[in-house]
């Protein structure tokens, strides 16, 4: 299918933000000026699991430069608790309070607050605070957390099972009874941090004279920020405004209520100062949010030719001590769209999630990530069990277009995605043949390289029927408005909330190519919830297809007033007049000799706002619109990535050569933000799977304190990506866009961890956990004879 | 993550800081690149009352050379050590060890005297210093004296510094014409803390082995000499499977700790590879 | 708590500081000079954001005191736009994209700045080498390689600063 022809989109645009980025004239939360701002410093458990006997803030409240000191205690009189009951099969009911105030959950728990004039004496003060913890047995494993006797996390947890959802679809059983061979492989995830550069902060304004309640916050959900910290404040939803500046970085992080804000807006408010809190690195490591450590087993019942006739999964994910997000998100998700681009009818899930000590989990990027990797891993476990090429299993299971649509065992609607190209064209890439030829050559040289393969079907945005369907409270939606102002040049926002992925350009193009004046008059206003429109944020993927849809859809409703205001004064038909970079043409009817008609769209505005009676019958005053959006149930793009890798047997150590990938998003509101997407959500992915790891210890302490023992990756361990465009509308949403931004994630876990795999091949050893450090390859290793 | 307060003293002479130091002693800390201390303080793991700034006293810095040894300052920088020409002919495996430590700006202020006075097991400079048979100069009010390298060096984070003393110079015998060196490292990730180091100098007589100085990082509580080891391998002649041979003995020689990722076990099979790689690259250069 | 009175330079300018001993360069520099271009990350030394140079070497501000700064020359991000004119290596960061959230950006602009000056031919690999003293956690590094080339490439052509 050929990409209709845009004017704006599917074409790069520098970014507007670089400038003030670039030149230091950004404005981070910590930037902005807030005279007589007083700093919050949270006194945080050591311990993992322990009951508060007793808090003594006598000497904090003495030491010099502090206003106050309040506990969980104080905080209940301010605020209220949150409930966190979504109406969904499965998911068990929890509350949190604002602060605990009976039993500390995971080693970083706040439970008070110093308020002092500067940080420094802050921090100075909070070591001052004195509580008496009485240590309870904490639980620290999601395999133990559910066996009788361990400890429990949350009073109104049973087991530690915050939520069980199982489901059977075809008949899976009867496959597995009947199949030629049934193989099994377990996937391994670690626990991980989202780690933005810029760590979680506030700054909270109480105007007494208006009672009315500022919060300055990094945030990708503005307006349901504001919507839970109005109800958590026992305010009015109008008494509350959400204002989220620059952000430097989130993947997931900033994207809950967490207690810390909260305590914040609440001190501001009682002590009638404006108080600011910004969190260290290390606290940041230790009591953000932490995310994935997740667990799969697949059984696949398969035939002689490697063709899957059924599979089961199980899964576990270790969600920590508290949820600020419902429990399920993730691996509703996964257990949903696990089949991806291959075909299944006969399936059965059952995902657990499980609460242990450790600090709560929130969405990072790709909360789904270890999808790709455990269907194409099970398709290359069952090549090695079958002594197939993985290549031509995936080529017998993968969905071909004849297939599409496809609905899935889960009832999922696959159609406008192209796996198979994509497959083909990495295949093709990689000169797959030669490849074999170059490894076998290599291994009789005692060098070990390895080729692995994951294409991933990435479910990108949600529409509300989604929601709905899945018992989920929310919607799908997303929400603009566009105001043509006298003067001609454009005002425009959506309910968006960015950290980074320069929104500002591809949505100033949306607008520009719906309405149809250049991107450089668009202005993008985002993040202020008494400005942007009552919107569902930024999450997942859906940035580009539900708010560039809604913004582009809202342009094009701006583009028939103006145009038929331009009809009008030009006593043209309809059909005859078009506006191009503001431009007003006409043809002679009939024709399709298109020329300037000598009015430009200021003409049109000032027509609008000062001379509305000159306007056509039935058309009001003014040029603004408000448009909401709902995007299909689901939005899919799809890419297949290859990674090869050379393993050095002897330190266990790993070099990638090679990363290409075969990508199909669909229309491309600004090719070059989408490159950058996908450059860093697959660094994410190699970097999880190679180095990040959150590392507790058996009694609940957080071994990975610093930077220096929570590990990224650098420019120096990640490889150059080759990336092959290939892109096809979808059908469905606004312009074709499909949206991308977290299955590189994906491809990058699975295409790792296959290579690795294909590289282990002659030693026999299968790695099925993460982090793949050098360490794990030499215990795989060892004792096997290399030679 | 703010440090906890304390008095600020720049003294600007060698005399006057050791004099902050005989009045301080204990309750003070010298600061000099400030790359390791500066993160320790930030996160309170160090608290000193009183932190005496080094950065004045320029007379600290520079690279010496004399007829047989380099005399480098404990104030030189990481930076102007690894990209001395000087320092690369006259002591190559100190320009190579210094080039790998931390990143490019944390060289632009760390301090040859600060990474060997900090002593961490795994580190480049202790490493080096070990190996070749450095000697560190000390300085306290009350007079001046001299330590060999593996003697200086005590244990994790440990040495033999009198509170009231602090390092000067360290002089680096000048490696001969004939000598070969080699250096090697095993980190998670380009300028991490080492996992495993080795250093190896190597001078032939023709095709025998006249000296040899191998030393291994992180794999104690301190940089280890092999000398045992040296003395055996000495005399031996240069064939195909020295290298691993010397690697093999290595990893036999020494005895590392288990810690929470990583075994003992794997550090021996890293230290040998790092070894005869290490070895390799020494032989390659020798005799050129 | 006594605090101490500074004078730091600071991209050519005089700031009278007033503040403890313990005040890190990096808060001075944000809070007590207002130039806040330069980001904290971590306090530890790792992220890099913090870099600004330090009597023209590039330094974290985290890793040093106010108080140890008044003898030297300091340079921040502001210093090296000139007015709308973005530097070399700003313009090609800007057309290879190599800044997404931007908040580690002017750490790694301060660090080329100076580093493309002692090396004004760097190969890839060398680039990459100086580079991994700064984290990025949205770009993935590989349009930040190109930029620094790009750059690196130019100035080596004689290339100034340019308007945005």
């Amino acid at each position: 299918m050929s990409q209709p022809e845009f004017r704006y989109l599917n074409r790069a645009q520098g970014r507007t933000e670089d400038f003030r980025l670039l030149t230091g004239q950004g404005r981070y939360l910590d930037d902005i000026v807030i005279p007589g701002a007083l700093h919050a410093c949270f006194v945080r458990s050591p311990h993992a699991h322990a009951r508060i006997l007793s808090i003594d803030v006598a000497a904090a409240q003495a030491a010099p430069g502090v206003r106050a000191v309040v506990t969980g205690a104080d905080l209940a009189q301010w605020t209220t608790s949150l409930r966190m009951a979504p109406p969904i099969e499965g998911v068990v009911p929890v509350e949190v309070e604002t602060l605990p105030r009976d039993v500390v959950r995971f080693q970083g728990d706040p439970v008070a607050c110093v308020i002092a004039t500067d940080r420094y004496l802050a921090e100075d003060a909070a070591e001052q605070v004195l509580v008496d913890y009485e240590p309870l047995e904490p639980v620290t494993d999601m395999w133990r957390a559910l066996e009788p006797g361990a400890a429990q996390v949350d009073p109104m947890v049973a087991r530690n099972l915050v939520s069980h959802q199982q489901a059977v679809h075809g008949e899976p059983s009867q496959h597995m009874q009947d199949a030629y061979r049934i193989v099994e492989a377990s996937f391994s995830q670690q626990r991980q941090t989202q780690l933005p550069i810029e760590t979680r902060g506030c700054a909270a304004q109480w105007d007494a004279g208006r009672n009315h309640m500022t919060l300055h916050i990094g945030i990708q959900v503005p307006h349901a920020l504001r919507s839970q910290l109005a109800v958590r404040l026992k305010l009015d939803e109008s008494q509350v405004s959400v204002i989220s500046p620059d952000v430097g970085g989130s993947f997931g992080q900033k994207i809950a209520l967490y207690r810390e804000e909260l305590v914040v807006a609440a001190l501001a408010r009682q002590l009638k100062t404006p108080v600011r809190w910004r969190e260290d690195r290390l606290e940041n490591l230790m009591a953000a949010a932490h995310s994935r450590e997740d667990f799969c087993r697949t059984r696949a019942a398969v035939d002689e030719h490697g063709v899957l006739q059924a599979l089961e999964l199980e899964m576990r994910e270790d969600f920590g001590a508290y949820c600020f997000f419902p429990a399920n998100y993730l691996a509703r998700v996964v257990a949903m769209v696990l089949s991806g681009p291959y075909r299944l009818q006969h399936y059965a899930y059952d995902v657990k999630i499980v609460l242990t000590n450790k600090c709560g989990n929130a969405p990072m990027r790709a909360p789904m990530s270890i999808t790709s990797w455990v269907m194409d891993g099970t398709l290359d476990a069952i090549a090695r069990e079958l002594q197939l090429d993985p290549v031509e299993v995936r080529r017998r299971n993968m969905l071909l277009p004849a297939d599409l649509p496809y609905t899935t065992a889960t009832g999922e609607v696959i159609e406008d995605v192209t796996p198979s190209e994509t497959f083909e064209a990495v295949v093709a890439a990689v000169d797959y043949r030669d490849f074999r030829a170059r490894q076998s050559a290599a291994r009789a040289n005692g060098r070990y390289l390895g080729l692995g393969f994951c294409t991933v079907v990435e479910p990108t945005t949600y529409g509300s029927r989604f929601y709905k369907a899945a018992g989920i409270i929310g919607s799908g939606h997303e929400a603009a408005w566009i105001r043509i102002e006298p003067s001609g040049v454009v005002n425009a926002s959506v309910g968006l909330g960015p950290s980074g992925q320069g929104y500002e350009t591809p949505m100033a193009a949306a607008v520009a190519e719906g309405l149809g004046v250049a991107p450089s008059r668009v202005r993008i206003l985002l993040g202020h919830t008494d400005i942007a429109p009552y919107g569902m944020g930024s999450r997942g993927a859906r940035s580009g297809t539900a708010g560039g849809g809604a913004l582009y859809l809202c342009a094009q409703k701006a583009a028939r007033k103006v145009l038929a205001i331009a009809a009008h004064w030009l006593d043209a038909a309809d059909d005859d007049v078009r506006m191009i970079d503001a431009v007003i043409e006409q043809r002679k009817q009939g024709s399709d000799d298109w020329q300037a008609s000598g009015l430009i769209l200021a003409d049109i505005a000032r027509r609008a706002y000062l001379d509305p009676t000159a306007l056509p019958d039935g058309y009001t005053p003014g040029l603004e619109f408000h448009l909401t959006y709902d995007p299909p149930a689901m939005t899919y793009s799809n890419a297949s990535h290859a990674c090869e890798v050379e393993l050095d047997p002897g330190t266990g150590t790993l070099r990638i050569a090679r990363y290409v990938i075969a990508e199909d998003c669909g229309t491309l509101l600004n090719p070059v933000v989408v490159e950058g997407q996908q450059h860093g959500a697959i660094a994410m992915g190699l970097s999880g799977a190679l180095f990040e790891h959150v590392n507790y210890d058996e009694s609940g302490q957080n071994l990975s304190g610093s930077l220096a023992d929570y590990l990224i990756a650098t420019s120096t361990e990640l490889p150059k990506l080759e990336i092959i465009p290939m892109h096809t509308p979808n059908r469905r949403t606004a312009a074709g866009i499909k949206g991308m931004a977290e299955g590189g994630v994906m491809g990058a876990l699975g295409s790792l961890t296959n290579a690795v795999n294909d590289a282990l091949m002659p030693f026999g050893a299968v790695i099925d956990s993460h982090p793949i450090t050098p360490m794990r390859v030499r215990e795989l290793l060892r004792g096997i004879d290399t030679n | 993550m703010k440090p906890a307060a304390f008095d600020y003293h720049r003294p600007g002479s060698l005399a006057d800081a050791l004099s902050l130091l005989e009045s301080f002693a204990d309750d003070a800390k010298v600061i000099a690149g400030g790359q390791s201390l500066g993160p320790m303080m930030n996160m309170r793991l160090a608290q000193p009352q009183h932190l005496i700034d080094l950065n004045g006293l320029t007379e600290l810095a520079g690279i010496r050379e004399t007829a047989d040894a380099l005399v480098i300052g404990a104030m030189t920088r990481h930076h102007d050590v690894a990209t001395s020409a000087i320092v690369r002919a006259a002591c190559p495996l100190l320009a190579d060890a210094v080039a790998t430590v931390g990143h490019y700006a944390i060289r632009q202020r760390g301090t040859l005297g600060g990474s060997l006075v900090h002593a961490d097991p795994a580190a480049q400079i202790p490493l080096a210093a070990v190996t070749l048979g450095a000697t560190v100069e000390i300085a306290g009010a009350r007079g001046t004296r001299e330590a060999q390298a593996a003697d200086f060096i005590e244990s994790v984070m440990t040495t033999d510094l009198a509170a009231h003393e602090m390092v000067t110079a360290v002089r680096f015998p000048k490696s001969g014409v004939a000598q070969g060196h080699g250096f090697e490292i095993m980190t998670r990730r380009h300028g991490d803390f080492a996992i495993v180091a080795c250093a190896v100098a190597i001078e032939l007589d023709g095709d025998i082995i006249r000296a040899l100085r191998i030393g291994l990082g992180g794999v104690s509580d301190k940089p280890v000499l092999l000398e045992q080891l040296a003395a055996q391998f000495c005399g031996e002649a240069r064939h195909a499977d020295l290298a691993q041979r010397i690697g093999a003995a290595a990893a036999a020689a020494i005895d590392p700790e288990d810690s929470a990722e990583i075994s003992s076990t794997f550090r021996r099979e890293v230290a040998l590879v790092l070894t005869r790689r290490a070895v390799e690259q020494a032989l390659g250069r020798a005799g050129h | 708590m006594d605090k101490n009175n500074l004078l730091l330079k600071i991209n050519g300018a005089t700031y009278e500081v007033r503040c403890e001993a313990r005040k890190l360069l990096s808060d001075a520099i944000r809070e007590d000079c207002g130039l806040t271009g330069t980001h904290v990350g971590c306090e530890h030394g790792v992220c890099g954001a913090c870099t600004v140079l330090l009597d023209g070497r590039p330094a974290r501000a985290c890793l040093t005191y106010a108080a140890q700064a008044d003898v030297m020359e300091i340079t921040t991000i502001e210093a090296i736009a000139q007015g709308e004119q973005l530097s070399p290596l700003q313009q090609a960061m800007h057309e290879c994209h190599g800044l997404q959230c931007g908040f580690c950006t002017p750490g790694i602009v301060m660090t080329f700045e100076a580093y493309l000056r002692e090396c004004p031919d760097p190969t890839e690999a060398q680039v990459r080498d100086v580079l991994s003293g700064n984290l990025c956690r949205c770009t993935g590094y590989q349009n930040i390689v190109r930029a620094i080339l790009l750059a690196a490439a130019r100035i080596r052509e004689g290339g100034s600063h340019v308007a945005a």
